[in-house]
């Protein structure tokens, strides 16, 4: 398989190429659905190619086939030549790789617990018990889930990376993923709705360590004691306490995607949109010295988990938000070269027939140093939003919106009652600003970040501690 | 191998393993896509793939896969696999066998036309968009190309059996005439005579001109045209919660409401995979049943959900031809016309306002339909039936249902849409919907 990458490379240099890449990617899922506790599908699925990248004369191109004879190859990359070609002469803007710290190794992740161990019919079981564990929770409290939607997904990704500057990359990263979705209902307080997400880049120990179940039961309570407790939100001002899983989303969309800088060249205006920071923001104080947003790939188990990204760079932590200001955007070597700075390993693709384009993978708020009880304290009035349902934000990354699912209001220093629906509309310099403590618990959440045409679903962690916010006006219910 | 001995040879490998149900379907396609940004060409992308599914259901027990080894061997080795997982999984409790065969497709469905993935073409083609919309205006321009051929095989242990040529192409563009005036269009076809890359770039173009200078907006409620790419994204989540999965699933609006008015009179959608020639046209669905035009609302009134042979035998009708082999889908939604030009539903609104798009339409609660969306690109305040400023910074945060029962009319003009956002080909007029809810982030 190495040599057809090689094969394809030297092709594309031979034929003007300035610069060339070839991967080979593999990724194998194994899923496992269960709707109203029934059995849907079983399934498996192959994703596995090849895919090239050329810059001919400042023009860029790329291709892809899962038809791996040399004959194949041969013709994509041609294709793909031809493309560049076409490109370069139309462009006034010639398009060329940063430098970067280019990696020869390999990465592996070895699974304690292989997922071929695990066959289909003790997933689907742990699935229905999870399932009944959920119903039953609820029933005891007089709620019934009559929406209830659970997948399984294990995921085995395999890439080898070479390009003409000297990389040269293999990894095998297994990964986890749990997707629910469960409607709560109640005959005369209506419905309430939850979708949670975990994953994690581990054998099947993760799901394990998860206690499906017991975590199944525990949300299905939280749902029923929402639909017969809580309370309508009001319009009002006060502090906030956001929980992780609030924060996560905040960290990924807030900061995250407006310090993409292929958003702020404008790459990607038509479709996932541009970003409120500009080619000249680095050092833009955006919020309170509380605020530490860090955006590291490195982390072990971690759903964004990688050490090397798909052009070959050495992956490291990155800080997007440092006390408060602007520190870094995210660059593949393309957006590093077209503002002067050096890749810091932001480029990821989906799959084999994907380009890759700049990427989060686990972006958090930094923990700080105090505890949870420690940040209640500190509010005289105001209202703690564990965590979400409904949320957006512009294409700017400027306004957004959080709608609380389980939340409670705080009054002089102590959790009073439930609330629902309580929505926090803001602008992002004023959330940012906003925050004055974040405490030094750190929690993080799964999910799928969707950028790219075509679209490319990425496998990202969200999170950090809980944070506390002063002097928010908060919107009623929506 | 040819992907008529794909679909015999996995057959026989699933039959000879006892199986009572299969499908086996092989999609290949061969496409280019041209990316742009600040006008100029960020990168083409040249994609060649092949891709075998398999679905079997055992009276009941259900599994599937996508085979990437097309070998002899790569298949047999899949379709094995396949057999033994549905046999090791759970029944379900409904089992609805495929449909039997075999079948009649229309002709005209099953294509024949391609569509030029040259990137000496498609490269004009951006330039050309690009240049209308600088015409008008534009600095910027930024979007995608796509120009697909592909060919669809499908096979079934029922005797369906048809071959599909599928030909598209699709821009989607932005043009900017300062970092916050802009405007989206898209020329969207089945067929190049249809495409119309020129006038995608004149009307984003024209629009980013007309919202150079928006201030703010103010909340409140207004009546709102919506255009065709606002409202067709409304028209999808129709789409998408008349699938009886999402009925069953608490994914839908429009759940236990067959029969009832979830609309205002003047909004009827239809599903039509059959309007030749259009780019979700589809002779079969993926049971291998010929496809048919489907009323989703007629005169504001649910006519009933898209199914699938195993939703359809639980919800104890029949199958509209829309599966989905787990998930029943709309192919191609149609939105029917209204009488007058958009110009008079402004002209009709005293106090409103025009939004031409929008994105990240979001859920509180899919089962309610409340959610809130963003208005993107050009936005104008009406007074008096005019276009009086143009104005951003707001955010649609209402209910479905009250959206589609506060209907006032719908314009006659249609075009067809289909970007990031709205993921089924829609046929869409404008709308003005009465009294929407808008929202605004406090500072």
């Amino acid at each position: 398989m190495e040599d057809h990458l090689e094969f394809a490379m030297s092709l594309a240099l031979a034929q003007g190429a300035s610069y060339a890449e070839a991967r080979f990617q593999s990724d194998y899922y194994e899923s496992n659905l269960l709707k109203n506790g029934e059995p849907e599908v079983a399934s498996f699925e192959t994703r596995r190619g090849m895919a090239f990248r050329a810059i001919v004369n400042g023009g860029m191109a790329f291709g892809a086939t899962n038809q791996l004879t040399k004959k194949d190859i041969r013709a994509v990359v041609k294709r793909m030549l031809t493309s560049a070609k076409q490109a370069g002469r139309a462009n006034k803007v010639p398009i060329a790789m940063g430098k970067a710290e280019l990696g020869q190794g390999r990465v592996e992740v070895k699974p304690r617990v292989p997922f071929d161990a695990v066959n289909m019919d003790s997933r689907i079981e742990l699935l229905r018990e999870a399932d009944a564990a959920a119903v039953s929770a609820a029933e005891r409290m007089g709620v019934r889930l009559p929406g209830r939607y659970l997948s399984l997904d294990t995921i085995i990704t395999e890439k080898t990376i070479i390009n003409s500057d000297g990389a040269k990359v293999y990894s095998k990263i297994p990964r986890v993923a749990l997707d629910t979705f469960i409607t709560a209902f109640h005959p005369e307080r209506g419905s309430v709705q939850r979708m949670y997400n975990l994953g994690e880049s581990t054998g099947w120990e993760g799901i394990e360590r998860w206690d499906v179940p017991k975590l199944l039961s525990e949300e299905a309570e939280s749902l029923a004691n929402i639909l017969l407790k809580a309370e309508a939100a009001k319009e009002e001002q006060g502090d906030v306490i956001l929980g992780p899983e609030v924060v996560g989303i905040v960290s990924h969309e807030s900061s995250g995607h407006p310090g993409e800088a292929d958003r702020i060249l404008g790459r990607e205006a038509a479709q996932a949109g541009e970003a409120y920071l500009q080619r000249d923001s680095l050092g833009l104080k955006v919020g309170s010295e509380a605020v530490n947003v860090v955006e590291d790939p490195t982390i072990p188990r971690s759903f964004g988990y990688y050490l090397y990204d798909d052009e070959g760079v050495k992956a490291r932590k990155r800080y997007l938000i440092k006390e408060g200001r602007i520190s870094e955007f995210l660059h593949n070597r393309s957006t590093a070269y077209s503002m002067g700075a050096e890749s810091n390993a932001s480029s990821r693709s989906m799959a084999f027939n994907r380009e890759p384009i700049v990427r989060m993978a686990n972006t958090f708020v930094e923990p700080g140093d105090l505890s949870f009880e420690e940040l209640i304290e500190g509010v005289a009035f105001g209202v703690y939003i564990k965590n979400f349902m409904e949320w957006n934000i512009d294409d700017r990354r400027y306004n957004q919106r959080y709608v609380g699912l389980e939340a409670y209001r705080i009054e002089d220093g102590e959790l009073r009652g439930r609330l629902r629906n309580p929505v926090l509309e803001m602008t992002t310099p004023g959330l940012w600003s906003a925050v004055d403590a974040a405490g030094k618990d750190l929690k993080f959440t799964a999910a799928y970040c969707g950028k790219g045409d075509p679209m490319q679903a990425i496998p990202v962690w969200t999170g950090g501690p809980h944070i506390r916010l002063r002097g928010i006006r908060l919107g009623g219910i929506a | 191998m040819r992907a008529e001995d794909i679909c015999q040879s996995v057959l026989r490998t699933c039959k000879a393993q006892g199986v009572s149900d299969v499908v086996v379907s092989v999609a290949q396609s061969e496409g280019l896509m041209v990316r742009f940004s600040n006008n100029e060409i960020t990168t083409v992308n040249a994609l060649s793939d092949v891709t075998a599914s398999i679905f079997v259901n055992d009276n009941g027990r259900k599994s599937g896969a996508n085979a990437a080894d097309l070998s002899k061997k790569g298949l047999e080795k899949a379709a094995k696999k396949v057999v033994e997982m549905a046999k090791r999984a759970p029944a379900a409790p409904t089992y609805a066998p495929l449909p039997q065969g075999p079948f009649t497709y229309d002709p005209k469905l099953l294509g024949g036309g391609q569509v030029t993935t040259d990137p000496k073409v498609l490269v004009p083609y951006v330039k050309e968009a690009i240049e209308a919309a600088q015409r008008e205006g534009a600095q910027r321009v930024a979007g995608s190309l796509v120009s697909d051929n592909g060919k669809l095989t499908i096979q079934t242990s029922n005797g369906a059996f048809g071959v599909m040529m599928r030909s598209a192409i699709e821009l989607s563009l932005r043009a900017f005439c300062s970092e916050t005036a802009s405007g989206h269009s898209v020329s969207v076809a089945g067929k190049e005579a249809d495409f119309r890359p020129a006038e995608a770039g004149t009307e984003a173009g024209r629009l980013a001109k007309m919202s150079l200078g928006a201030a703010d907006g103010e909340p409140g409620e207004y009546d709102a045209v919506l255009g065709p790419l606002v409202f067709a994204g409304l028209v999808n989540q129709v789409g998408r919660a008349s699938s009886a999965f999402s009925v069953e699933a608490g994914l839908s609006f429009l759940a236990d409401k067959v029969g009832q008015r979830v609309a205002s009179e003047c909004l009827s959608i239809v599903d039509d995979p059959t309007l030749e020639g259009t780019y979700g046209s589809m002779p079969f669905d993926a049971e291998g049943l010929p496809t048919r035009r489907n009323t989703i609302i007629d005169g504001g009134v649910l006519k009933g959900y898209l199914h699938n042979s195993t939703t359809a035998k639980k919800f104890g009708t029949a199958t509209t031809a829309n599966a989905g082999l787990v998930a029943p889908r709309p192919f191609n939604l149609v939105v029917e016309p209204g009488q007058r030009s958009l110009e008079d539903l402004i002209s009709s609104v005293e106090r409103g306002i025009y939004v031409t798009n929008d994105w990240y339409l979001r859920y509180q609660n899919y089962k309610t339909g409340d959610f809130s969306t963003i208005p993107r690109d050009a936005m104008f305040l009406i007074e008096g039936g005019k276009l009086v400023r143009p104005i951003k910074e707001l955010r649609i945060s209402d209910n479905l249902l009250r959206m589609f029962s506060s209907i006032k009319d719908i314009a006659k003009e249609r075009s067809w849409v289909r970007w990031w956002e709205v993921e089924v080909p829609t046929l869409c007029p404008a709308a003005l919907v009465g009294k929407v809810r808008f929202t605004k982030s406090r500072r």
